[in-house]
């Protein structure tokens, strides 16, 4: 990727992370790099499997090791790199540097404890307050993403709300701490269609608000299109293309990206039947084909590619990136 | 108030229930049990005689009519004696907390180590620890009650070992002899529990623990052992609760039986299997009710319980 | 062994591999569950030749004198009248095969029925009376429900088998049942349901066969508790009738043990340690191997 003037928040360099099976070792994340600027919110996108969440969750070392185990690469948070950093210290940084949300709002909140108790243990956490204070606070981040009545939802049990409250009960935890930076994966997907406008909706405003930088990590372009100010496209575990998203979605540069634009649903589209697929299938993780690892779904496919892996490498706009022999 | 009600309620749910066991353990215990009259009457009794205790026994009614008067006499509690003379509730005051100090040691020691150990596993999963525990969890799985009570005997109280305790029989009149006659079967029954429980306890913990709030706790920066003892373990409550509640029957009426019979122990497992080898009736009517008096009334506790630890439930 | 779910990884399948072909592949690399089916195999050979005559028909006879120590002739030495113990030990191999398969197998098939039929007519009356009657059993306790039954069908010699299959099948009952409940939503079932197929046909043809993985388990298991079981009851004068088994050498040990002889009680013990043992590894790498959502 081609540096840029500003210094970045987080800044990802040649990141890979295994996961040790008994069929083999799985590399879910393969050499990925990629920076997110300060208050800027990067798409992190691709099918389930390509590596997009494994990749949010190692950059707060939150994949279990073993089996998983990050094989090479940095992760530096504003020059800081957390990847030989000591447990303790990964713990003070998750929920008060980057924070993290999650899909499932539904089972994302410990079931038998209140919000305002989960909220509170968060405070005190890394904050210096009282269990008192915090929960003073805690009502007010409620507040802050639109809950109704905070205080006397503190003591709420997570069943007792909705999805999208439960989820933004896990953004108000989010912004506990003011942090930089906030992973949101896939934070929209399990809830219905108008509460997910809404709380993306919130996640932007809350972003301009905290000043923070947003992964969001997601495998809905459209959620992409309209949130992202750059996005970074994986597949098979490694990034194919980068760049801003008004060029990437514009000009994609790389077979799979435009492959994943063209079969997006649109309203222009007359009938469903005319929609374009991407042919076969993802490969299997544990037998990897030596060359571009989307070269049997390619259709622009060449002998080259079947032998020899496209690095990724700048092209076209400023910023952005692809890795293709042929790119489009 | 509610949970008077609830608990009410409840109860009348387990009607049909104890039904059941009263119904199944009727047939199986006294309407096919062992025929007394010959024990009763001795040598060359009389045809006469014979019917007439027939007759005394009820062996000459239908089966639903001897039912229904058997149910009757457990509402009444109404046992009579049992056939050594002695009331039954005599017998049940007098065998009863001999099973209950004999069996409750090894209970609860059994259920707090096995969780101990459980907990150790699954905090270090996958490491040596865990490997270990499991291994030794396995192996005590795989060894017989009775081997482990034979075996104990020889190691602790036979002159080839460290004779230091009785080989058999009770005396409780003394804390200090009811610890050496309890003991043994402490650490026997405790040992036969070990493999079980910890298996059991580590399975829940380890599921709890990939639960996705756990995650979330992480990602919050919650230090690992507070999630650990504190959001993993409260959520493991439930199933803590329902194996403990639930093998309460079990251990309370059948589990000392084995320990009672091999130890010489006066306890009510041994009594109520004598009761079911010599056909005893009103022995078997009071064990009968009590067992599934007992099971009605964990089944309402537990779920009173369950109430307490997990704001989910309900009491409707 | 340790199994953990992967968050966002798609787990690797080769492709059009059925459960069984993976299970099969799994087992075969589980190492302690392939030297654990070897000493199961061994112990079945034992049995095998018990059962064909070929070994240990010597068991009830009166070949040497009183607690002879271990010889050429006397592998494990002899019991209190003078027989010999390795033959009675392997002898009672083949009976604890016999109680552990009979039990194992008849109890899996009547949860497996009993269980289909409460799940799928989960709702209804038919339900409520077999979960009601699971519920029963539940609650007598074991030792005494055995000893009743064995009371009931006095000198039967099938009276310890009929007990432990009429409380054994109750846990597979309950498992089969709530897997019925989850599968009859299924599409496959609600098709062959819309096209007329009796009911019965459904479960048996349809339903009871995507279960079986669970079977297996729960029948490797019973088999387990089959044995254990055995030992203590024929203790207790419930057991085995006629023949020899490793509950009666225990038994008959017991007063061998007070006198300091041991023979007999270590072959019983150590030889049925071994069998259970073994069997618990195989049932846990059973376990592992049908577990669809394990990885690692």
């Amino acid at each position: 990727m081609a540096p840029d003037p500003q210094a970045p928040v987080l800044r990802v360099r040649d990141l890979s992370v295994e996961f040790v099976t008994e069929e083999g070792v799985i590399r879910a994340v393969d050499r990925v790099s990629f920076d997110v600027q300060p208050n800027e919110t990067l798409g992190l996108v691709g099918e389930s499997g390509c590596g997009k969440t494994v990749t949010g969750l190692s950059i707060l070392r939150l994949i279990p090791m073993p089996p998983g185990r990050i094989a090479s690469g940095s992760i530096e948070l504003n020059g800081q790199d957390l990847v030989p950093l000591p447990d303790g210290e990964i713990e003070d940084i998750r929920g008060r540097d980057i924070s993290m949300i999650f899909q499932e709002p539904m089972t994302a909140l410990n079931p038998v404890f209140t919000i305002g108790n989960q909220m509170t243990d968060v405070l005190c956490r890394h904050r210096d307050l009282t269990r008192r204070q915090a929960r003073v606070v805690a009502a007010e981040l409620l507040a802050k993403v639109n809950i109704p009545a905070p205080a006397s939802r503190l003591g709420d049990y997570p069943h007792q709300l909705s999805g999208g409250m439960r989820q933004r009960v896990m953004i108000a935890m989010a912004l506990s701490c003011n942090p930089q930076l906030l992973i949101a994966d896939e934070p929209t997907t399990a809830l219905d269609v108008t509460t997910q406008a809404q709380v993306l909706r919130q996640i932007s405003e809350l972003q301009a608000e905290f000043r923070m930088a947003v992964i969001l990590v997601t495998h809905d372009l459209g959620v992409v299109a309209e949130t992202c100010r750059r996005a970074v496209v994986m597949y098979c575990g490694s990034i194919v293309e980068a760049g801003e998203v008004a060029a990437l979605f514009g000009q994609p540069r790389h077979p799979y990206t435009a492959g994943l634009l063209a079969s997006i649903p649109r309203l222009r589209t007359e009938r469903l039947a005319e929609l374009p697929v991407i042919p076969g299938r993802v490969p299997d993780l544990l037998n990897l084909p030596t060359g571009c690892r989307f070269a049997d779904r390619c259709p622009r496919v060449q002998e080259r590619c079947r032998v020899e892996r496209p690095p990724l490498a700048a092209a076209g706009a400023p910023g952005a990136a692809v890795a293709c022999h042929y790119p489009l | 108030m509610e949970i008077l009600q609830y608990s009410l309620r409840k109860l009348l749910a387990g009607l049909p229930l104890i039904v059941g066991v009263t119904l199944v353990s009727f047939a199986l215990m006294v309407y096919f049990g062992p025929d007394q009259t010959y024990l009763l009457l001795g040598k060359n009794p009389t045809p006469e005689q014979i019917l007439e205790v027939r007759q005394q026994l009820g062996y000459d009614q239908p089966f639903l009519q001897r039912y229904l008067g058997f149910l009757r006499e457990i509402v009444t509690l109404d046992f009579g004696d049992a056939s050594t003379g002695e009331p039954v509730t005599t017998l049940l005051a007098k065998t009863i907390p001999v099973s209950l100090i004999l069996i409750l040691p090894g209970f609860i020691l059994g259920h707090v180590v096995g969780l101990l150990l459980a907990l150790a596993a699954a905090y270090w999963r996958g490491r040596w620890l865990d490997k270990l525990i499991m291994a030794v969890a396995v192996t005590g799985m795989s060894v017989s009650f009775l081997i482990v009570i034979i075996g104990f005997q020889i190691v602790f109280s036979s002159s080839d070992g460290l004779d230091l305790f009785p080989v058999r029989g009770w005396n409780a009149s003394s804390l200090g002899s009811y610890l050496t006659y309890v003991t043994v079967p402490t650490l026997a029954t405790m040992f036969v529990a070990l493999g079980y429980e910890t298996r059991f306890y580590r399975s829940i913990i380890v599921e709890e623990m990939s639960r996705d709030h756990v995650r979330t706790a992480r990602a919050f920066g919650l230090p690992e052992s507070r999630i650990f003892f504190r959001n993993i373990l409260k959520n493991c409550l439930i199933p803590i609760i329902t194996r403990i509640m639930f093998s309460i029957p079990q251990v309370a009426i059948g589990g000392a039986l084995l320990i009672e019979s091999y130890f010489g122990i006066p306890g009510i497992g041994k009594a109520t299997y004598e009761a079911i080898i010599t056909g005893d009736q009103p022995v078997l009517k009071a064990v009968v009710s009590l067992t599934a008096i007992l099971f009605v009334l964990v089944v309402v506790i537990t779920d009173i319980l369950y109430r307490a630890v997990d704001p989910r439930v309900t009491l409707k | 062994m340790n199994a953990v779910v992967l968050p966002g990884v798609a787990v690797p399948r080769v492709r059009g591999e059925s459960l069984w072909r993976k299970a099969a592949r799994k087992f075969a690399r589980d190492r302690l569950g392939m030297v654990a089916l070897a000493v199961v195999l061994v112990y079945l050979v034992a049995a095998i030749g018990v059962w064909l005559g070929w070994w240990a028909m010597g068991w009830p006879d009166l070949t040497g004198t009183k607690w002879e120590p271990v010889s050429r002739g006397h592998w494990f030495g002899t019991n209190i009248i003078g027989q010999d113990i390795f033959d009675r030990a392997i002898f009672s191999t083949a009976t604890a095969f016999e109680v552990g398969l009979i039990v194992a197998l008849v109890a899996t098939a009547l949860g497996a029925i009993i269980g289909g039929f409460a799940g799928f007519f989960a709702g209804s009356w038919i339900d409520d009376v077999l979960v009601w009657l699971m519920g029963v059993l539940d609650a007598i306790p074991f030792y005494l429900f055995v000893a009743a039954v064995a009371y009931a069908l006095t000198d039967n010699p099938w009276a310890m088998h009929v007990a432990m299959i009429a409380t054994f099948w109750v846990g597979t009952g309950r498992l089969i049942r709530g897997e019925v409940i989850k599968l009859r939503g299924m599409e496959y079932v609600e098709a062959a349901h819309s096209i007329g197929v009796p009911e019965v046909v459904i479960i048996f043809r349809h339903i009871l066969p995507n279960t079986s993985h669970i079977l297996l388990v729960q029948a490797s298991v019973m088999f387990v508790s089959a044995i254990k079981a055995e030992v203590i009851l024929s203790f207790l004068g419930l057991g085995i009738k006629d023949g020899m088994s490793w509950g009666l050498m225990i038994d008959e040990s017991t007063k061998e043990v007070l006198a300091g002889f041991y023979n007999n009680f270590l072959a019983a013990s150590l030889l049925m340690f071994g069998l259970v043992m073994a069997f618990n590894a195989v049932a846990d790498a059973l376990q592992d191997a049908l577990d669809p959502r394990k990885v690692g």
